[in-house]
């Protein structure tokens, strides 16, 4: 099968690929980026531990081809930190949302794009139980994120310990 | 004091910014990708492996059958090798297949995709053989899975023989039987290994794994190495709740292909393989007798279990026996006979699962416990107050033959129904009976559990340059031992926590170990290494002593200083004189951590939708490291408990094909299912150790189901309690509410 | 769980998608979210990909006259956004937010789930309620199915191989409709074990017209015609309700064995859902 030359665009930065048309994004992000940040949990679109952001849109990395995302831009938990901790990935921690730590990367950019299109959405608590039941954790049991994405967005409805 | 700080996590760090290493992060140069042709039937014949057409598909390194690969060793038992005498278990099938999804040839590519593309072009042809799913069927049918040794791999009695004169004379008999569904454990990253040949014939594995020194022993072992050439190094682990315990069949095939190509080779188990199992959790069929006189008091308590270990015993007989020795739970049960045998069957092997054989117990005498209750028209809270070991009555001695280290049962019971607001509830139950509403129930277990499992190496060193290296034996898969192993070394040496740094995963480091299952970690490991550090002070003060040519006894020790004769010098200083360092193995005794959990739901008349209102934690962990990691830990596994009770099912067609082959098939809670959750303790320090902590981790798994399931049966007030088996779907609550 | 080899082709044009699927062999790629997953696990092995993801107009969603056409690229997020107005709009918003999670929906189509046609799909059975039609086109030209014969049975649709969904037309759904949506699913993370669909138009307090819609009810999405029948001419009331749900489950439902259920329990959930879809139609509007 013959590669195809595709350029993937990473937190800004051009990778040059000779990618198969199977090779899914989240391999040619881990195998061929070097980027291994982006995990594979299920590779059927379930977990959500391969979410990144195409064009600021959260979508499951393994259910999209390489070849696809010419032209896109595309965010990775690598590109989370500019020098000092994004404030997820700070509260992250704080709320002690993360135990083995294998599901984060998804969660962090799930939330991300989430918040940066509208940090409303933690005032809403429906479409915030909406979008983080889209990814699995199997570790914390969830509230610690919750409360994690709520304090990220410098927003903790009162009432709340 | 640092035991007791809720410290935010050092792991934290790197796991934030996608840089942590888990294996397949790996980047080991010339790294070749395994996969495995597996059986699809679950019991037959094997008659060929034809690999020609796989060897031939592009970037197909190589494609192996058992009979390319005569060396290759059985998979070892985890423990209890009599279960597994007359059953071997090669890693490559070599004429029988016993389970849908069993290795029956490897094939090593250039990356996963070529190794898939060459799997699907090997053709193997098995004469399928009558497939056994049940293990009680299994242990009775005519059918063998192995020529020349029975279904029942192991049988063991535990108690007395009860005299029948009890059943006869008791006011009240109940019976029921229980079915442990059989779970998976589904950590998000799968299962992986990658193995690397080392010049001169050793090995380095990276693998995701709960015990690296019982790998690096059974790979020596089978493939006749030194154990000082087989490195085992545990980076990041993705989860692993008692699956990555073992040696599994692949990596021993793919130690094989690594040493035959001289290449490095790993295997990234995929969610399919994962689902597909091995391995799986529980799997018990069980059948309970208990008997009461008029006021509750019990006389006697039977179970039988029927433990479904599937096509090989090797990793999951001994987890029955674990169901056996908790079986009386937190009671006092003057005649206890306990028999259970682990039974092969047509399924994917089981494995300790988060909990492994402890919240099976606790499932089958909670239940009958509440069902006692309910015969006698007595409140559930209130008989088990009457049947509660004291609290002055430790050590017990249990008739299974644990002896119980401390507890106060009716402590965490009574804390468990002021946070649930029982007689509220009860109140609100009463209320809706009379008067109408949906059908609500209030649930309770009051669990004792056992944590530890034998011994544990901690060593401590001081370092010139002003900080302190821990090694353990244990194994953090997610757990943070990075953070709280340090905390306690620092709160013996009176020093900052953040001076200490802990190396533990990497078997060319830490002499030996255990690894981390069964809560131990900190209950043991860390205990390991709390006397650790106390040696290290007292050879501190050994040397401070010949320093100064004082007896030991006048040099003083406070906060990393050292004072003797007008002189101080600090740890540092004295390590600057030659290694300082204290190691030491630790075996205490078993540990009992106990709580008692209580469930308040709904049953929707309609549909029969259970809908969880409060679910209360109080677990007792004696002395609490750090809050937050515990904490953490009862969150997860009370979630994981809501699993099992309500959504959780590996499930298998007639043919023994697994139908939960996907993460929309095989459901575990989402935040979504998560509901309103109380978490509270009570403290009652572990008194065989000196740092006081019992195992913290698989609590939840224990106390959560039989109170979910507890609640459900008291909202529908059934009498007959065989038709509730878990997972609870609405269908379940339906059909046994008619 | 790695796809199989294929050819890729990125169409810019309808031409292209169909000069591409003339070989019959080539699958349509548009969000990718069921086909693509099927790949992973190696139970859909196209030969070849054309990837619609660059058609110009592809995305469009457009109201004209009494009728919406939504194209092969229109995005299940779309209907959350208020791509369609009024109450159909309102229909398909209150029904898509149960379809899968926010990031399948950025990426997944609603005619990538018509031509799928998972047995238990939500848009199927919405469109197969509404009498929607749709529009097929290949080598041989353009032709019109109609929403009731296009599903044949589980993964199994009208659209022949050489054919692209190319466009879905929904009926605007007339002044004084209410409509309700009720699901029955174990998790959060699971397909529904059934749905119903319900869109109800009262004229003088009286049932002038009903659409009933079942999902994974019976080997294909259903229209309720019993339970709509039950309905005319009758004021929404709670008899005519039951009466519908009562039609629904013994009449238009013709459920089949599956997991965690009898058939006795899917009747059941039929008539409940119905009435619950009903009632929120009443009281929601």
């Amino acid at each position: 099968m013959t590669a195809l030359r595709t350029t993937l665009t990473v937190n800004g930065r051009p990778y040059d690929l000779d990618v198969e048309p199977r090779r899914t994004l989240a391999d040619a992000l881990r195998e061929d980026c070097g980027l291994t940040g982006t995990h594979l949990g299920c590779e059927h679109g379930v977990c959500g531990a391969c979410t990144v952001l195409v064009d600021g849109q959260a979508v499951r990395s393994c259910l999209l081809f390489a070849v696809q995302c010419t032209d896109a831009e595309i965010r990775t938990v690598e590109g989370l930190a500019d020098g000092a901790e994004h404030p997820l990935q700070t509260a992250f921690s704080a709320e002690h949302a993360l135990q083995c730590g294998f599901c984060t990367p998804g969660f962090l950019m799930l939330a991300v794009g989430a918040l940066e299109k509208d940090p409303g959405v933690v005032r809403d608590a429906e479409r915030l139980r909406e979008l983080l039941t889209s990814n699995l954790c199997r570790c914390t049991g969830y509230e610690a994120i919750r409360r994690a994405v709520v304090a990220a967005a410098g927003d903790r409805p009162a009432g709340e310990d | 004091m640092t035991i007791g700080a809720r410290l935010r996590r050092r792991e934290d760090h790197r796991l934030v910014r996608g840089a942590g290493c888990y294996v397949g992060d790996l980047r080991v140069a010339g790294c070749l990708d395994a996969v495995f042709v597996r059986s699809d039937l679950a019991h037959g014949d094997l008659r060929q492996v034809d690999l020609e057409a796989a060897r031939a598909t592009p970037g197909v390194v190589a494609a192996w059958s058992s009979a390319d690969l005569p060396f290759l060793p059985d998979t070892p038992p985890m423990m209890d090798p009599e279960s597994v005498r007359g059953r071997p278990w090669p890693p490559l099938a070599t004429d029988r297949v016993r389970y849908v999804g069993q290795p029956v040839a490897v094939v090593v590519g250039d990356d996963r995709y070529v190794a898939e593309d060459g799997r699907d072009a090997a053709r193997v042809r098995i004469d399928a053989l009558p497939v056994l799913l049940d293990p009680a069927e299994a242990a009775d049918s005519p059918v063998r899975l192995f020529a020349g040794a029975g279904n029942v791999a192991s049988e063991k009695t535990f108690g007395e023989p009860i005299d029948e004169a009890v059943w006869q004379q008791a006011t009240v008999v109940v019976e029921a039987t229980y079915r442990q569904q059989l779970l998976a454990h589904t950590y998000l990253e799968t299962r992986a290994i990658l193995v690397r040949p080392e010049p001169g014939g050793g090995l380095t594995v990276w693998v995701s794994h709960q015990a690296p020194h019982r790998l690096r022993r059974d790979l020596a072992g089978g493939f006749g190495l030194r154990e000082e050439n087989v490195r085992v190094i545990v980076p990041d682990v993705g989860g692993a709740f008692g699956g990555k315990s073992e040696t599994w069949p692949e990596y021993l095939a793919v130690v094989a292909a690594a040493r035959r190509l001289n290449r490095p080779v790993r295997w990234l188990e995929d969610r399919a393989e994962a689902l597909t199992g091995p391995p799986h959790g529980r799997g018990q069929n069980q059948r309970v007798r208990l008997a009461a006189d008029a006021d509750g008091r019990m006389l006697a308590y039977e179970l039988h279990i029927d433990a479904d270990v599937g096509g090989y015993p090797h990793t999951g007989a001994f987890v029955p026996m674990a169901t056996s020795m908790m079986a009386t739970g937190a009671y006092t049960i003057p005649q206890v006979s306990v028999r259970s045998r682990a039974v092969v069957t047509n399924t994917a092997p089981t494995s300790p699962y988060r909990g492994a054989g402890r919240p099976e117990a606790a499932s089958a005498i909670e239940r009958t416990v509440d069902l006692l209750a309910h015969r006698l028209g007595l409140d559930p809270a209130e008989v088990r107050r009457r049947n509660f070991i004291g609290p002055d009555a430790f050590p017990y001695d249990t008739p299974t033959g644990f002896t119980y280290d401390s507890g106060d049962y009716a402590a965490a019971l009574d804390v468990a129904l002021r946070e649930v607001d029982y007689s509220g509830w009860r109140s609100e139950q009463a209320r809706r009976r009379r008067e109408g509403g949906v059908p609500l129930g209030i649930g309770l277990c009051t669990y004792v559990e056992r944590s530890g499992a034998g011994e544990e190496f901690g060593a401590v060193e001081a370092c010139p340059d002003g900080t302190f290296v821990a090694l353990s034996g244990c194994c953090s898969t997610g757990q943070g031992h990075e953070t709280s192993f340090p905390q306690v070394v620092a709160d013996v040496l009176g020093i900052e926590p953040e001076r200490v740094r802990l190396v533990e995963r990497d078997t060319a480091v830490v002499p030996s170990g255990i690894g981390s299952f069964a809560s131990r970690s900190m209950q043991t490991g860390g205990a390991a290494l709390h006397r650790a550090a106390g040696k290290l002070i007292e050879a501190a003060r050994q040397r401070m002593a010949e320093t100064c040519a004082v007896p030991v006894g006048e040099v003083t020790y406070d906060a990393g200083v050292l004072a003797a004769a007008g002189r101080s010098m600090t740890l540092a200083e004295l390590a600057g004189t030659g290694q300082l360092r204290a190691d030491n193995t630790f075996a205490p005794p078993e540990g009992f951590p106990f709580g008692a959990y209580a469930a308040v739901v709904e049953v929707e008349p309609e549909l029969g939708e259970v809908t969880v209102l409060r679910l209360v934690a109080v677990d007792d962990y004696g002395v609490v490291v750090n809050p937050l990691i515990v904490d953490g830990q009862g969150y997860g596994s009370t979630v994981q408990g809501l699993g099992q009770a309500l959504y959780e099912d590996v499930r298998y067609d007639p043919d023994g094909r697994p139908l939960t082959r996907s993460l929309l098939d095989y459901l575990i809670p989402t935040l979504s299912e998560v509901p309103a959750l109380r978490f509270a303790e009570t403290r009652t320090p572990n008194p065989n150790t000196p740092l006081g902590a019992k195992g913290a981790g698989e609590a939840g798994c224990i106390g959560a189901p039989p109170a979910i399931v507890n609640a459900v049966a008291d909202a529908l007030a059934l009498d007959a309690r065989d038709a509730l088996q878990m997972p609870l779907t609405p269908y379940t609550c339906w059909s046994a509410a008619r | 769980m790695k796809p199989a080899p294929f050819e890729y082709v990125a169409a810019r044009s309808a031409d292209d998608v169909v000069a591409a699927l003339a070989d019959g062999r080539t699958e349509v790629l548009a969000g990718g979210q069921s086909l693509v997953l099927e790949m992973n696990y190696r139970t859909r092995r196209p030969a070849r990909l054309v990837d619609i993801n660059r058609v110009p107009g592809f995305d469009t969603v457009e109201a004209i006259g009494d009728t919406v056409r939504i194209g092969p690229l229109v995005r299940h997020q779309a209907f959350e956004s208020g791509a369609v107005p009024g109450q159909l709009g309102a229909l398909l918003h209150r029904v898509v937010r149960h379809i899968a999670h926010p990031p399948i929906r950025t990426r997944g189509t609603m005619l990538g789930s018509l031509a799928y046609a998972h047995p238990a799909a939500e848009w199927p059975a919405v469109i197969t309620a509404l009498g929607a039609e749709l529009d097929l086109v290949g080598a041989g030209g353009r032709r019109t199915v109609a929403a009731g014969d296009f599903f044949l049975a589980p993964f199994r649709t009208a659209r022949r191989p050489d054919e692209l969904l190319a466009e879905v037309r929904l009926p605007v759904l007339p002044a004084g409709t209410v409509i309700g949506f009720a699901e029955h699913r174990r998790t959060h993370a699971s397909f529904a074990q059934l749905a119903v669909i319900a869109a109800v138009t009262l004229a003088d307090g009286r049932v002038s017209s009903a659409s009933i819609g079942l999902v994974n009810a019976a080997d294909r999405p259903v229209r309720a015609r019993a339970a709509e029948a039950a309905l005319l001419g009758r004021p929404l009331d709670d008899p005519a309700v039951a009466a519908a749900a009562r039609a629904a489950a013994e009449q238009d439902a013709d459920p089949g064995p599956q997991p965690y259920t009898d058939l006795a329990y899917q009747r059941h959930t039929v008539a409940v859902l119905t009435r619950r879809a009903l009632d929120q139609a009443r009281t929601e509007g």
